[in-house]
């Protein structure tokens, strides 16, 4: 396995984490790192702990063992809505925007915890996705599929977040707009948001992250940097066809 | 013509009693996850205390309405910690563990108003609270309107546009309807769910408190029955509209009143719950998922 050493100041860890739902183990002593101004992606098969993962990081589910570390502090116990608070927000696989509510209804949600200076965050998310600042008013079950991702990454960025999760933002969408959507995470993190994505695209996730790791059953059975999982046999033969 | 407005009028007060009960339903099955069926069983509880704190301070209206409307805010967030216990639990809407639950309480309450209140004896309240010895309020010819019903009109708009507002013009309200339409990605979006659900049960409970007050000057009596027969009817009027439809609710709740009002003034007042329950029953044989649709 290639040395996974990030260079840089930790931002998120995760030691030995173990949870499990019912019987099943969902993740069985799983180690992560995010570095500060990284772009991190997980590479795994549908089931294999992905989302798990993220969710537990944001305190959805019930942790058996193991710590999470945001920012120096532990987060492993807190409920979901103090890691939001302390910084950490999820773009939700399926996008997860309330579809009976309007784009600036949904976009607020986001600030909740924080509608402070609120008015000038939508203005800078509407002058990034100008499309949203045209159907502010729409409920947002009348936008696109990639309208939507882009609502829900707009809505986490109305956080004022540290760390973004994205958990598989390019399920369901257009070759196109995937790209698209890429090309907004790069940008994002080189405005310094560190982000942890979750994807099945392997080629194009990689092609934008920085390291990454692979999931499988609950475990990381690799990691590495972007260019090192690329040029990996195994990976290659398993996730890209050659 | 004029029997008809007035009576058309007269529906509409006791409507806005049905609109403001289902409304503190639905925001209950919508917010708090939970079918509280017996919700308008404690408005009844309320009316009771009200009614208990009248007698104790030669009929204090100041005193006797506070009380009322504390004691229904009071029993919902005493009892919200039971409701929760299961919630968190379950996650979801978990119908049959509420409405259990539910059912308890309005039964204990039932039993203990039969008992213990007034040997059981419908209560009556006081004429200065109902007007009732000032005749009518409001009087233009035929139409005639006491002071129970103009309040109940009068209050019942007021709080349901209060509470739209609420619902879509405040932070809370925000909250309130993300949870509504989808508790997993409210958690998921860092919204607290249980503190959030919390503040509809107060919002709820003042709500019922409220509405004990109103029934209280519109009735001017009150019986241990009252509260099971206004708990079919909001259940019957919530389903029928949409389960968790404000909007059909507030429709629905309007035209049972003017129904059974106008049962009333055209043919026997003795039949009118009958009448409403078979219009109710053609209603959801033809409209199953409510006539509005229901909004989970």
């Amino acid at each position: 396995m290639a040395q996974n050493k990030p260079a840089g100041t930790t931002i998120l860890e995760v030691k030995e984490l173990s949870v499990s739902y019912g019987h099943v183990n969902a993740l069985k002593s799983v180690n992560i790192e995010v570095c500060k101004g990284e772009i991190v992606v997980l590479i795994g098969a549908n089931g294999a702990g992905k989302t798990s993962l993220m969710e537990t990081i944001l305190g959805v589910n019930e942790v058996d063992s193991g710590a999470i570390i945001f920012e120096g502090k532990e987060i492993t116990k807190k409920s979901a809505d103090k890691i939001v608070r302390s910084g950490i927000f999820l773009v939700p696989e399926g996008r997860g925007v309330f579809s009976s509510m309007t784009v600036t209804d949904n976009l607020l949600l986001g600030a909740h915890h924080n509608l402070k200076g609120s008015k000038e965050k939508m203005d800078y998310v509407f002058s990034s996705f100008p499309i949203l600042g045209e159907r502010k008013g729409q409920v947002a079950g009348t936008l696109s599929g990639g309208e939507r991702q882009m609502l829900a990454i707009a809505r986490a960025l109305m956080s004022s977040p540290k760390m973004i999760l994205v958990d598989e933002p390019s399920i369901g969408l257009a070759p196109k707009i995937v790209n698209d959507i890429f090309d907004i995470l790069i940008k994002l993190n080189k405005e310094g948001y560190s982000i942890l994505l979750s994807e099945q695209n392997v080629y194009k996730a990689l092609k934008c992250a920085h390291r990454g790791y692979v999931m499988e059953t609950g475990k990381i059975l690799l990691s590495g940097s972007s260019e090192e999982l690329l040029n990996n046999s195994e990976i290659r033969k398993a996730y890209l066809g050659a | 013509m004029e029997i008809f407005i007035a009576q058309v009028i007269n529906g509409l007060s006791l409507g806005s009693i049905y609109v403001l009960l289902v409304t503190g339903f639905n925001l209950l099955l919508l917010v708090a996850m939970i079918i509280h069926f017996s919700f308008p069983v404690v408005v009844v509880f309320s009316m009771y205390i009200a009614w208990i704190v009248l007698g104790l301070t030669g009929n204090n209206i100041f005193l006797g309405v506070t009380a009322g409307i504390l004691s229904a805010i009071l029993f919902n967030i005493i009892t919200a910690p039971m409701f929760q216990h299961i919630m968190k639990k379950r996650g979801e809407v978990d119908i049959n563990s509420t409405m259990v639950l539910s059912m308890g309480l309005g039964m204990i309450i039932t039993d203990f108003l039969s008992h213990s209140i007034n040997s059981g004896f419908p209560i009556a309240f006081p004429d200065n609270l109902t007007g009732r010895a000032e005749g009518a309020f409001l009087k233009f010819g035929l139409i005639s309107m006491s002071r129970g019903a103009f309040l109940a009109l009068t209050v019942g708009v007021v709080f349901v546009s209060g509470l739209f507002w609420l619902l879509y013009k405040t932070k809370q309200g925000r909250a309130f309807r993300a949870i509504a339409e989808d508790p997993n990605g409210a958690k998921l979006v860092g919204l607290p769910i249980l503190k959030t659900g919390l503040q509809s049960y107060a919002l709820t409970g003042f709500l019922g408190g409220s509405t004990a007050i109103l029934m209280a000057i519109l009735l001017g009596s009150a019986s241990p029955g009252l509260g099971d027969q206004l708990g079919h009817k909001v259940l019957a009027v919530s389903i029928i509209a949409g389960l968790g439809n404000l909007k059909g609710g507030l429709i629905v709740g309007l035209a049972l009143g003017i129904l059974e009002a106008l049962v009333q003034g055209y043919w026997t007042g003795t039949w009118s719950n009958a009448i409403a329950f078979v219009i109710m029953l053609i209603a959801i044989l033809v409209k199953p998922k409510g006539i509005f649709g229901m909004k989970l």
